[in-house]
């Protein structure tokens, strides 16, 4: 792998470098669905209806659908790959993954299910709590769109 | 990651999906690694097998992967135990829908080619290639023990990346298959006043070492001349609490050093060990060696289980061990064989009904405790046949 930039990481120019870990076929726009918490998909995600189940996680009730899917880390069993396979299977997946760190579970779960995953090594993912809308572009770059998207 | 012309098209979709897909996890967790390139592996040991484990998500996406086109694994794969006895799932009290479920995932493992044995110890049933030779496994246990002790290269493979080398040939070459990171970085001196011996013994230090330490660790103080049985032992007990894929035996200076001491050894053996007595008795896990067998069979010569005691191993070992008379010295002392099949995770410790078990497995022990919720007292082998048979 090439070294990567992280000389354009700015927040406040309302752009962030992400590395690339599955990348998406085109520009991808969504509303981020952001959690500081890990999710551990094999007994947190009920995969049937696309939401965290886990009644003590922050994002209990939210529905990923269509949204681009902010969370540090995966948690638990590697089965949880096939978990985040059938959420796209199941069309009630999220448009994308932006971890901190990502792990073998959510990379390889995402690569099976096409979602496209970024995840921020060089910058705190804290940072995109406060953009409602971002793109992403294919070469790792997360735009926040600040409502301008038409 | 650089990828090569072919591997660039694969990743495109031009050799078929299942191709596709396994490339694409491949640089997914290449690009996780910072890893330069792909290597081809001689041997990949695949887990995910048990329908307890994967359910329906894995079963679904194992069918899916089997029936698309091109869809074969390109180098040896074996793969880990399933679920239950295949042959003898109705004697079990296995649900049906269970196992029609756990046959369905073995059909779509051999469509895709697999050996014949479902097994956690891939290396005691099957040629071991030489040194330094790179492979993908998964199964914690197994890829320690690969690292350790046959000083073949792996990292700890998940269900999906080592599907993904199956069905490549290939894996990612990053962290335990380049030489500079196969050295030891912390060290455990092991002092217990005593002569330190037995499959227990080295699951309780395969504990310490895994919940104490992470990379590469070394052990001081042990036998250099373990059998396999004791490596199998630590290496699992070091798998299941512990973030490493690999040990060393050795005394090289300028180590940090942690002592494991007779205090230690008996904090974890009484925090993992919660009962007097089982009321059944559990060996092989991992899945016994014929080593194993063989002793255990002089053990129980003669004598009568008082209680239910099973005993998991591959069925490639008990042809074996039955070709050499093992096999019916044990079943006589009213011992029962589940062939292919794991301790952990199958429901069978759920359907035998007991609150407790006896067991010499660290591993063991931890699994059938948090996923049977039964109580485990933790023994050495000659003490459960001892206490056990009459």
């Amino acid at each position: 792998m090439k070294a990567r930039s992280i000389s354009d990481t700015s927040l406040s120019a309302g752009t962030i470098k992400a590395r690339c870990i599955v990348e998406p076929s085109r520009r991808i726009t969504g509303e981020i669905l952001f959690t500081s918490q890990p999710i551990a998909f094999l007994q947190g995600v009920d995969p049937e209806i696309g939401m965290v189940s886990d009644k003590k996680h922050e994002l209990y009730g939210k529905a990923f659908s269509g949204k681009i899917l902010v969370f540090p880390n995966a948690v638990g069993s590697s089965v949880g790959a096939y978990v985040i396979y059938r959420l796209a299977k199941n069309h009630v997946g999220p448009k994308a993954m932006i971890n901190q760190n990502s792990d073998i579970i959510t990379a390889s779960g995402c690569a099976i299910s096409r979602i496209p995953l970024f995840d921020l090594p060089d910058s705190d993912i804290g940072g995109l709590r406060e953009m409602k809308r971002v793109e992403l572009l294919k070469t790792g770059t997360i735009r926040s769109l600040e409502g301008n998207e038409k | 990651m650089y990828l090569t012309k072919s591997e660039e098209k694969a990743v495109s979709g031009e050799h078929g999906r299942a191709l596709e897909l396994a490339y694409r996890v491949l640089l997914a967790i290449g690009r996780l690694s910072n890893a330069e390139k792909l290597i081809p592996i001689k041997w990949a040991h695949v887990s995910g097998v048990s329908y307890l484990t994967i359910g329906d998500y894995g079963l679904d996406f194992l069918r899916g992967i089997s029936k698309e086109k091109n869809a074969k694994f390109r180098v040896f794969t074996t793969v880990n135990p399933c679920g239950m006895d295949i042959e003898n799932w109705d004697c079990l009290d296995i649900p049906a829908d269970y196992a029609e479920k756990q046959l369905r995932i073995i059909n779509a493992y051999e469509k895709l080619g697999i050996a014949s044995s479902f097994t956690c110890i891939p290396f005691e049933s099957y040629k071991v290639p030489v040194r330094g030779t790179h492979v993908s496994w998964a199964e914690s246990s197994a890829a320690i023990y690969a690292n350790s002790i046959l000083d073949l290269r792996t990292n700890r493979e998940s269900a999906v990346s080592a599907l993904a080398s199956a069905l490549t040939g290939k894996t990612v070459y990053s962290e335990l298959h380049i030489d500079e990171n196969r050295k030891p970085t912390i060290a455990i001196k092991v002092n217990l006043g005593r002569v330190f011996k037995g499959s227990l013994d080295f699951g309780i230090l395969g504990y310490f070492a895994g919940k104490r330490t992470k990379g590469v660790v070394q052990f001081r103080g042990i036998p250099s001349t373990n059998s396999i049985d004791e490596s199998k032992a630590l290496c699992a007990a070091l798998g299941t609490v512990g973030s490493t894929g690999m040990f060393t035996v050795g005394n090289s200076s300028n180590l940090e050093t942690i002592d494991f001491s007779k205090k230690d050894y008996e904090e974890i053996f009484d925090n993992i060990s919660d009962s007097e007595t089982g009321e059944a008795v559990v060996f092989g896990c991992p899945q016994m060696t014929i080593e194993e067998l063989y002793r255990l069979s002089k053990a129980v010569r003669g004598k009568k289980f008082k209680r239910k005691c099973i005993v998991f191993c591959s069925s490639k070992i008990y042809e074996l061990a039955k070709s050499r008379g093992y096999a019916e010295a044990i079943e006589h002392s009213g011992a029962v064989f589940v062939r292919d099949s794991c301790a952990d995770f199958t429901p069978l410790i759920s359907s035998l009904n007991v609150d407790s078990v006896t067991t010499d497995s660290v591993k063991g022990a931890h699994y059938m405790k948090s996923v049977h919720g039964v109580k485990v007292a933790l023994k050495n082998v000659e003490s459960i046949v001892e206490e056990n048979t009459s």
